[in-house]
């Protein structure tokens, strides 16, 4: 393999004057369930092997995909990115620099407890189906429920004309749980999600009853669940909020090539925006969690990212090409999903580092507000409007949890937001999800609870 | 761009697949095979700076036996050793799996429907040189139009898609076609202020773009998104575009009409064939044969022949959509409704062109009956709804306040709260301004009583 790709530098360098080339070639295999009730729709596994080559010459990008190993081809497709290249530079304004690293070699192996890769079908099945059943004779006013199950192993194998070979196994387990309960009219919906790069082992601590009954539970709930009111209220966050508000609110600004964009974060860097309790960190080196890797898809090793220390902006995450921009160290953060796709910059684990507060002190002085504990989707905005959409709520009143909410969202501004973070808990947790930004990315995200002197609540109609 | 699989090809390699698994031992068997060459240009921070090309092809082979159902894929087509492993373990998973008593058999020939404007040779004939051209007149309007906004995201691709498919019950056919798409996304700066994103794109089957109007369009909307403010929470007008309504749709009202999540209970829509559902003068069509629809092919992702499904008529809901599988659950036909992602996935029920009929009145018309009400661009947060109850709560951004007929300033981090099937009774007016969206196709439309948090 690494001759193959040897050559293929080699042609963007010596016959298009290439002043950085990169070949990523992958050979993965996919083991892919869905079940809708107790019903297993079908049994899919495939084979995807490809390259994604991209070059920069004249300044500019050229990136070329396929879905082949062949030496032949892959010398005739980086030609045609070099060309892509080419054309791309016609009109470049200020030309596309990398800030230098080190040339790495480097071979990665997973070693799982249980590799997927020698799990049966029939085991699988059985674990899938397990959730299935879970949830549906938890409660018979449970309508419906839909598991997905996918596992992904294989290699990665990066080269790039500056002397870096990195050969690294990937692994990812993953499974999504849907729940829809009905009674009188009302529907209510609920969802979890199991995700790891350890092994199937994950599922020793997330049983499919465990999280079967999680999923089940919430849908159940929700039926007696009311409309919060709208308006701004005082909240606690819990920490599957916490971390996807840290993730879409303050994360994706603080994506260098999101900063560079023109985030809110710009010319925040040094500067005091969130008041002193609030520290965030991406790491992308939690071993076994779902958005941990040892090297980025640039031959970057990861690392433990300080984003936000005190209070004040202390780094963003980067690739090379906006860490030479803003002269700044590289963070590892450079990700593609498959061959198909160019790296771009994700996040990895991404959380708020814990302090000192029970839950019950972080309630206690509230008259009324929210208690947010689980999320469904969340949006931010460069300008730092954030959404964040609730599936598990509940009133606090008189410093104590009340009844159960339904369909709520917060949102606000991330900045003034962060400012009225007043307390942090001495919990932590991480959940694991997929983050979309044109492509996919595994992550976690979490923290401990926090408190909120004032978010705005979405009400219902 | 360069055609690497011919029709020829693509159709030998699908129906080679179906007889090898015949003779293997499976009981029926579907064969895919899919190929998708794209060429982009993308503009990143007011500038182009990459090019890119993407060949993505493969086959999806899906076996039947004994009522169970495996599948799998490969994008390795040049060894007929690899599609013969690929289609052993679409076997071997159909007998690891579980028989389900629902399944009656993939779908028999029928004739495939004709299609037109989903081809365009001078699409396939553009050259990367030809889509900088197009993003830089884009980028360069853009800045000529107004210094304060800045183009941030953006670029003009060009896509050639085909697919074939072969099954045991003697369906194969063959459709190709052609996208078209470019966009610019900006954010306008002034003093302290940042906008939130606003974009324009234009995006067809036919070589129909106009990049000086989306440069123009993309900063007319950042400029006017500038100095905002907070509205007041309050129920009011609100008037959607397409985009708002299109992320509004795809996560509530698509999926109430699917087959599936009706026969599944996730549909509030269970039970309501040929009742009312939606205000009387609302009228949309799932249609598949849409002239120039960016979801038209002449099959759908199991070789059933695409068409045009009335699904509400005057308020009246008359049809959900089906694929082959939960059609024959109920014993009916399939309405060509079965989506594939190319080759990688087994089908799954999806609305074509989702077709909102316009109404008579100019945009300008809607909006100047409207005494105070907002007017939505975009929404954030669109797929934090739930899917079952159809109820939403989101971030309106861009959007402007309506006082008195007359858009009067934008606004700043307002909330939409509501449901959608009231959303759907409490339509009062559609704009005569249809637009194609990706699968919405859709005129502005006004909404009466729609609750606004704001400060």
């Amino acid at each position: 393999m690494k001759d193959i790709l040897r050559k293929a530098t080699d042609v963007a360098v010596q016959k298009f004057g290439a002043e950085y080339a990169e070949i990523r070639a992958q050979k993965l295999f996919k083991t892919m369930l869905t079940l809708k009730e107790e019903r297993v729709e079908a049994t899919k596994q495939g084979i995807e092997n490809g390259a994604a080559l991209r070059v920069l010459v004249n300044g500019a990008w050229g990136f070329a995909s396929v879905g082949t190993l062949d030496a032949e081809t892959l010398i005739n497709t980086i030609s045609d990115a070099c060309k892509m290249a080419k054309a791309a530079s016609s009109r470049l304004k200020r030309r596309i620099k990398l800030v230098e690293t080190e040339a790495i070699e480097d071979k990665v192996l997973m070693t799982p407890k249980k590799d997927p890769s020698k799990i049966s079908i029939k085991d699988k099945i059985n674990t899938t189906l397990t959730m299935s059943k879970t949830i549906l004779d938890y409660d018979s006013r449970i309508k419906s429920c839909t598991v997905d199950y996918l596992d992904l192993t294989g290699t990665s194998y990066f080269m790039n004309s500056e002397g870096c070979y990195i050969e690294q196994d990937k692994l990812y387990i993953w499974s999504r749980l849907l729940a829809t309960a009905t009674q009188a009219g009302i529907f209510t919906f609920s969802r979890e999600e199991v995700g790891s790069t350890a092994g199937y082992e994950v599922f020793d601590i997330e049983t499919p009853e465990i999280v079967g009954e999680r999923v089940a539970k919430r849908a159940v709930e929700q039926l007696k669940a009311k409309p919060p009111k709208g308006g701004a209220f005082p909240a606690v966050l819990g920490p599957n909020v916490v971390g996807v508000f840290v993730h879409e609110a303050f994360g994706h600004l603080a994506e260098a090539d999101l900063t560079l964009s023109g985030s809110v974060l710009l010319d925040k860097l040094g500067k005091k925006i969130a008041s002193d309790v609030v520290t965030f960190y991406d790491d992308g080196s939690i071993e076994g969690a779902f958005g941990s890797f040892k090297y980025d898809d640039e031959g970057v090793p990861t690392q433990k990212t300080l984003l936000v220390k005190n209070g004040v902006v202390v780094g963003l995450m980067h690739n090379r090409e906006t860490a030479q921009k803003l002269y700044a160290k590289p963070t590892g953060n450079a990700r593609a999903e498959d061959f198909r796709f160019e790296p771009i910059i994700r996040m990895r684990n991404t959380f708020m580092e814990p302090k000192d507060h029970s839950f019950e002190e972080l309630v206690e002085d509230i008259k009324f507000g929210y208690y947010f504990k689980s999320f469904r989707g969340g949006q931010a905005n460069l300008d730092g409007t954030f959404q964040v959409g609730i599936q598990e709520a509940y009133e606090i009143v008189n410093g104590e949890l009340g009844e159960p909410i339904r369909n709520a969202s917060i949102s606000g501004n991330t900045l003034e937001t962060l400012l009225k973070v007043d307390a942090v808990g001495k919990d932590f947790e991480l959940w694991p999800g997929r983050c979309g930004k044109g492509q996919t990315a595994f992550i976690t995200d979490g923290g401990p609870h926090i408190r909120v002197k004032e978010v705005l609540v979405g009400g219902s109609a | 761009m360069v055609v690497a699989l011919k029709q020829e090809e693509m159709q030998s390699l699908a129906e080679k697949a179906v007889n090898l698994a015949q003779r293997k031992g499976a009981d029926e068997t579907e064969a895919f095979v899919y190929q998708d060459l794209t060429i982009n240009v993308i503009i990143k921070q007011g500038q182009i700076a990459r090019g890119s090309k993407v060949i993505d092809r493969g086959i999806g082979v899906r076996i039947i036996v004994n009522n169970a159902i495996g599948f799998s894929y490969t994008n390795t087509l040049e060894s007929e050793a690899v599609i013969e492993e690929t289609i052993l373990r679409a076997l071997n998973s159909a007998k690891a799996s579980k028989p389900d008593e629902d399944w009656h058999g993939l779908p028999t020939k029928k004739t495939f429907s004709s299609v037109e404007d989903t081809y365009d040779n001078r699409i396939v004939e553009l050259h990367s040189e030809d889509l900088v051209n197009i993003a830089s007149t884009m980028l360069d309007t853009a800045e000529k139009t107004d210094k304060r906004a800045f183009s941030i995201d953006g670029g003009a691709g060009a896509s050639y898609l085909c697919n074939a498919i072969a099954n045991s019950n003697g369906v194969e056919g063959f459709d190709h076609g052609t996208i078209i798409e470019c966009s610019l996304a900006t954010i306008a700066k002034e003093e302290n202020e940042v906008t939130p994103v606003c974009f324009e794109f234009n995006m067809d089957r036919q070589y129909i773009v106009n990049p000086e109007w989306i440069g123009t369009e993309a900063v007319r909307l950042a400029i006017s998104a500038l100095k905002a403010k907070r509205t007041k929470t309050k129920t009011m007008n609100v008037v959607f575009t397409q985009f708002a309504l299109q992320e509004l749709l795809h996560y509530t009202l698509i999926n109430a009409v699917k087959s599936d999540y009706v026969q599944r209970n996730q549909s509030a829509f269970k039970g309501k064939i040929g009742k009312n559902v939606a205000s009387e003068i609302v009228t949309i069509y799932d249609d598949g044969l849409l002239k120039g629809g960016i979801r038209t092919w002449k099959f759908d992702g199991e070789g059933v022949p695409q068409q045009k499904t009335p699904i509400i008529e005057k308020g009246v809901l008359r049809n959900f959509i089906y694929d082959n599988y939960t059609a024959k659950k109920e014993g009916k036909e399939s309405t060509g409704n079965a989506s594939r992602a190319g080759y990688l996935s087994t089908p799954n029920v999806e609305a074509t062109n989702f077709h909102i009929m316009p109404g008579k009145k100019s945009p300008e018309e809607l909006i100047s009956g409207v005494k105070e009400g907002l007017l939505v661009y975009y929404l954030q947060g669109a797929h934090s709804s739930n899917p079952a109850s159809g109820d939403f709560s989101v971030v309106a951004a861009p959007a402007w306040k309506i006082e008195n007929g007359e858009v009067a300033y934008a606004t700043k981090g307002a909330m939409l709260a509501g449901n959608i099937f009231q959303v759907l009774t409490n339509i009062s007016e559609l704009a005569n301004n249809e637009r194609k969206i990706g699968a919405l196709v859709a005129p502005w439309i006004l909404v009466e009583n729609v609750k606004v948090i704001g400060k």
